[in-house]
């Protein structure tokens, strides 16, 4: 293992911050016993922010419940009455004169596996790779180090399409399927596989702040770097872990641009792209009435999900971090 | 830390040490944590991306048959005028956005370290709008930024201000984008300073104030510093995305049903997405692409030497 | 311990892997062969009843065979067929698209299936049809026809006693009198808008009233900034001035329930405005009893004129199956499976209790056929409207196809966008617009 040495050019990559430490010893923040006005006043703080901040989807969800005629009247009630349950229904069977069925059920079963899939590959090879940068001394780290910082400097519309020509040419555009997954659908959540800037970019934060020592004693227990990377690193950044896997499953779900280029056929489809789909349709230029309602019926479904994997996930954010470090 | 030499090394021997890292296990065993990224970047980035480059030399439209250009690309790039009006509007929606992205955020996560066990009810409240998918907040922008029947408007009507017209006047344009884009979305962010927040070490707060301090000194000198790679890491991650921003504002202002975008609202990475897929100038498009990768290089690297007289991390040198 | 040597040359050979990965997706050639005889369709996906029972017609027309995948034309999805080199055999897009895709070679012109399946150009009418044409050579075949006619609220004009007469293009300044009388400002917020000029939207219809097209028949040169063209932008902006400028004009105009019971004509917002025809139907299924007549639009010499809009057909370069492409695009426009399409939905209307207004198909014969054998009343205000759509159609314009369509119609948008917003004067504008078309043409062409 390599010593300190001041030849070693303190590079971009060392001043980048340092996570949160994690050590054991660290006592978990707890809230200060304080006065109680001081409380109250946090409160009322959150209070307003909260409706401000769930002001777009408390809008979303209600009018979901409209009916077409009182979606746009700016003067309609933020509580629909009645409760148009109905919009939720005719999101799966269709509207009126529109043959369009449409698949939601396929959708979200589409996007529940690509953004599963997406989420879980990105984090453990995103982890790989972080503690492979940040644990390691080796030449030409800060290179590479630059060019994950580079990956996120260019604006993705334009590798679009040459990306497009490479999937194409290893018959992935195609129909048909691989491993029972729909090969279109591989684009999507491939790529994950090898790890992705911005969650290199984190974990690694978070592996630096795990003190060296740690290491250096499973080294002398005679462990290789895999355990240490799996026994120690890991669980030791459990929180960082967690929210990779929170966000990358909510940029996988709502994601569009991906889908509209290498989806082609209505069974495959993810939900953003069944929704465009959908707006599509009820456009007035279509033929259709404008039937926004149920949009944003179909809009609230697809959110749902995601909500429910956010909540169960963020508990381990800070709590995560409260276990570890009573456990050391 | 180990004592290390003082004097430094000539270059020869500097080179040497560095050619010897290769020789170390500790190298292999580098590259092999590496290698998924290494490949995947090699074929699913470095290959695109390099093939975007060769492309913003060319003439590259798609369908019709592709020619070398040369400069031209780039020399139609220094004049065009749409351009410079791209890059000030999204220069001035990113220092207007990040940060009050970041001041908002560092707020809220501020306050919500002090409510325990009620925060996971608060953090997935924040974190709503950003899973809110565009279609509805592109509408909702509509109805919120209303000028004259909007609930913003109506709302500072009651505290006796008269709103302006956010979707029109070209003076707030930007301003009611960095209402909607950073500031609803600032639950990410939220939730990474919250973490950071939570790991300060107590003691720390309580020399403090046994030292008497009061609770703004104690967060200027121990919150923020502690948390300042957190902040860093904020801030780089939403300057490169500000520089980039595409999906809201184009929802709001240039989807098939609301064509008003004016001069005001034309974000650089819309004018690339225009130029490849609606005027089919994949060169040109190519060409700008580059343009705001050195652009955002040179600024991230700017952030990063400034960074490292403001941040602080922790202890053990990384050398 | 391995030596420099030895790691250099693994480490060197996982990067060498993925370089020859890369490499080795442009080597291999690769042919898709779809099963023969299927009709690859894109753009066409599932829509409403008009739509599937031609689409069912057609379909057995070609053998059984098509495929439809769902939702509508995608620039970036056909720009992805194209460069994969799988392209559908048939696309269904707006008709505005056409000219920039011929001009570019990604369409091929439809003369030799024009004359195999002898398909009778002369039943489309004849501004869809130029649409569709470049040089000289048919590049799609043309379906629906989007006509403007003035929608005018008469509640509104019998509480402000605005003559009827007042509500001519011809006459700009009795237009502009009449916009003013019924406007109604409270609290410096407009309530009602008297007479809405449809901008950027309608620019063309408006240069076209001040006697210039903004772009050439041969589609190669713009007309942006004619005189007449900043004359009639310049009128516009003064209608919108006059009603309370565009920040209130527009937020006013945000807050219409377009498509509801309580829209703008039923609650007497809005005087008049040109409207597509489709809105006449929107109206009589959800608000039927409200009163209202159709003017047509007219040119400052009182001439009618109208501006037409709607989708083709068209067949990309490097199709495979052809022939079956040309038999559906055939069938579906043809006046027998139109007339079959509107019957099956007068019948649809007439089971569900919901009004039918007719079908705007862009084939004048299938039109007439329609109007006679399937429109029945439903009250005079509504009959009369229909009437007038239909008398209008035959003097419609379009936007004739050109290589550069998107830039030529983004450069008229922002133009007038910026002097909506107060940018910059029509005449500045207009010039900007005028030099930035005419160089993207250029280029293109």
């Amino acid at each position: 293992m390599s010593e300190a040495s001041p030849v070693q050019a303190q590079g971009p990559a060392q001043a980048l911050p340092v996570a949160p430490p994690i050590a054991p010893g660290r006592r978990f923040w707890r809230p200060p016993t304080g006065n109680p006005l001081g409380r109250a006043l946090y409160l009322t703080v959150l209070a307003l922010c909260t409706g401000v901040f769930l002001y777009p989807f408390v809008w979303a969800l209600s009018s979901s419940l409209k009916t077409r005629n009182d979606f746009f009247d700016h003067n309609s009630r933020l509580v629909p009455h009645p409760f148009h349950w109905s919009n939720y229904l005719d999101v799966f069977r269709g509207v009126s004169d529109i043959a369009y069925k449409a698949a939601f059920g396929n959708w979200l079963w589409n996007s529940l596996w690509i953004a599963s899939l997406a989420a879980v590959t990105v984090t453990l090879s995103s982890a790989l790779v972080a503690f492979g940068f940040a644990y390691f001394r080796f030449p030409l780290r800060n290179f590479f180090f630059g060019c994950v910082l580079a990956t996120m400097m260019l604006p993705g519309v334009v590798t679009l399409v040459p990306t497009y020509l490479i999937w194409n040419k290893i018959h992935f555009t195609g129909p048909g399927t691989f491993l029972f997954l729909s090969k279109n659908q591989y684009p999507l959540w491939a790529p994950n596989l090898f790890g992705s800037a911005f969650y290199i970019f984190l974990q690694r934060q978070f592996f630096l702040g795990i003190p060296r020592e740690l290491f250096e004693a499973s080294r002398m227990d005679g462990d290789n770097y895999w355990t240490m990377f799996w026994r120690i690193a890991v669980p030791l950044a459990k929180p960082a872990l967690i929210v990779t896997a929170v966000f990358e499953f909510k940029a996988s779900w709502t994601e569009l641009q991906k889908a509209l280029i290498y989806l082609r056929s209505d069974d495959t489809f993810t939900v953003p792209r069944g929704l465009k789909n959908l707006l599509d349709l009820y456009g007035p230029s279509n033929g259709g009435h404008g039937d926004y309602q149920v949009i944003i019926a179909g809009t609230v479904l697809a959110t749902l999900p995601m909500i429910i994997v956010f909540f169960l996930g963020q508990r381990y954010f800070v709590e995560g971090i409260a276990t570890q470090g009573r456990k050391g | 830390m180990a004592n290390v030499a003082t004097t430094v090394p000539g270059p020869l021997a500097r080179a040497r040490h560095w050619g010897a890292g290769f020789r170390s296990r500790d190298t292999w065993a580098a590259f092999a944590f590496l290698s998924p990224w290494l490949f995947g970047f090699v074929v699913f980035t470095a290959g695109p991306m390099i093939a975007s480059l060769v492309l913003s030399f060319t003439d590259y439209s798609i369908i019709q048959t592709t020619h070398g250009v040369g400069f031209a690309n780039y020399t139609t790039l220094y004049h065009d005028p749409q351009v410079r009006t791209a890059l000030r509007n999204t220069f001035v929606f990113t220092l207007l956005a990040v940060p009050a992205h970041v001041i908002i955020a560092l707020a809220l996560a501020s306050v919500l370290a002090r409510v325990g066990r009620a925060a996971g009810f608060f953090r997935t409240v924040f974190y709503l709008p950003v899973m809110t998918p565009g279609v509805a907040i592109g509408i909702l922008y509509l109805l919120i930024f209303n000028g004259s029947y909007g609930v913003l408007n109506t709302g500072l009507g009651y505290i006796g201000i008269t709103g302006p017209f956010w979707t029109t006047d070209p003076n707030w344009v930007k301003p009611g984008l960095v209402l909607m884009i950073s500031v609803w979305s600032v639950g990410a962010s939220v939730v990474i300073f919250l973490a950071a927040l939570v790991g300060v070490p107590r003691h720390l707060y309580e020399a403090a104030s046994m030292d008497g301090a009061p609770a703004w000194r104690r967060f200027k000198d121990v919150t923020l510093p502690m948390i300042s790679p957190a902040i860093f890491f904020v801030v780089i991650i939403n300057t490169i995305s500000g520089l980039q921003t595409f999906d809201q504002v184009y929802t709001a202002f240039f989807n098939q049903s609301t064509p008003y975008g004016t001069n005001a609202s034309l974000m650089y990475a819309i004018y690339i997405f225009q130029e490849a897929f609606t005027f089919f100038k994949f060169g040109y498009a190519s060409a700008l692409a580059w343009l705001l990768f050195g652009i955002i290089g040179v600024i991230t690297a700017i952030q990063i030497v400034v960074s490292r007289r403001f941040v602080y991390y922790e202890g053990n040198s990384r050398g | 311990m391995p030596g420099w040597r030895t790691s250099f040359a693994i480490t060197s050979l996982i990067a060498a892997l993925g370089v020859l990965t890369f490499a080795a997706t442009f080597a291999s050639a690769h042919s898709t062969s779809t099963k023969a005889g299927t009709l690859n369709i894109m753009g066409f996906g599932k829509g409403d009843d008009v739509a599937e029972s031609r689409a069912a017609i057609a379909t057995a027309a070609v053998g059984g065979n098509v495929n439809r995948p769902s939702g509508s034309f995608n620039d970036q999805t056909f720009l992805a067929a194209v460069a994969s080199g799988n392209v559908p055999d048939l696309v269904y897009l707006d008709r505005q698209k056409v000219g920039t895709y011929a001009a570019k070679g990604a369409f091929l012109p439809l003369t030799s299936c024009i004359k195999s399946q002898k398909i009778n150009m002369k039943q489309y009418r004849q501004a869809a049809v130029n649409e569709v044409t470049y040089k000289n050579q048919v590049y799609g075949i043309p379906e629906f026809y989007d006509v403007r006619t003035i929608l005018i609220d008469n509640d509104v004009l019998d509480a402000t006693h605005t003559p009827i007469g007042w509500l001519n293009p011809a006459k700009p300044a009795q237009l502009l009198a009449a916009a003013k009388k019924m406007v109604k400002i409270e609290n410096g917020k407009v309530t009602r808008i008297g007479f809405d000029p449809k901008m950027p939207e309608f620019f063309p219809l408006w240069a076209k009233a001040y006697g210039v097209d903004i772009l050439s028949k041969d589609g190669l040169h713009a007309h942006l900034n004619d005189p007449r063209a900043v004359k009639a932008l310049a009128y516009t902006m003064s209608l919108i001035n006059a009603q309370g400028g565009w920040d209130r004009f527009k937020s006013f105009r945000d807050t219409w329930d377009f498509f509801g019971s309580a829209n703008q004509v039923a609650k007497d917002q809005v005087g008049a405005w040109p409207m597509e025809q489709w809105y006449y139907n929107v109206l009589a299924g959800s608000s039927p009893k409200v009163h209202i007549t159709a003017l047509q639009f007219r040119n400052l010499k009182g001439q009618p004129i109208n501006y037409e809009t709607g989708s083709a057909w068209a067949i990309p370069k490097g199709a495979h199956n052809t022939a079956a492409a040309c038999t559906w695009m055939k069938t579906m426009t043809s006046t027998s499976t139109w007339l079959a399409a509107a019957k099956n939905r007068a019948a649809l209307r007439k089971a569900s209790n919901q009004p039918y207004t007719g079908i705007s198909t862009g084939n004048s014969v299938a039109d007439q056929a329609i109007y006679k054998q399937t429109y029945t009343s439903i009250n005079k205000y509504f009959d009369e409207a229909v009437k007038k759509v239909l008398d209008v159609q035959r003097f419609s314009f379009g936007i004739p196809a050109s290589p550069a369509s998107a830039e030529f119609k983004a450069a008229w948008n922002d133009a007038v966008t910026r002097v909506l917003a107060g940018q910059q004067t029509p005449k500045q504008a207009l010039d900007q617009a005028q030099k930035e078309a005419q160089n993207a043409i250029n280029a293109a062409k």
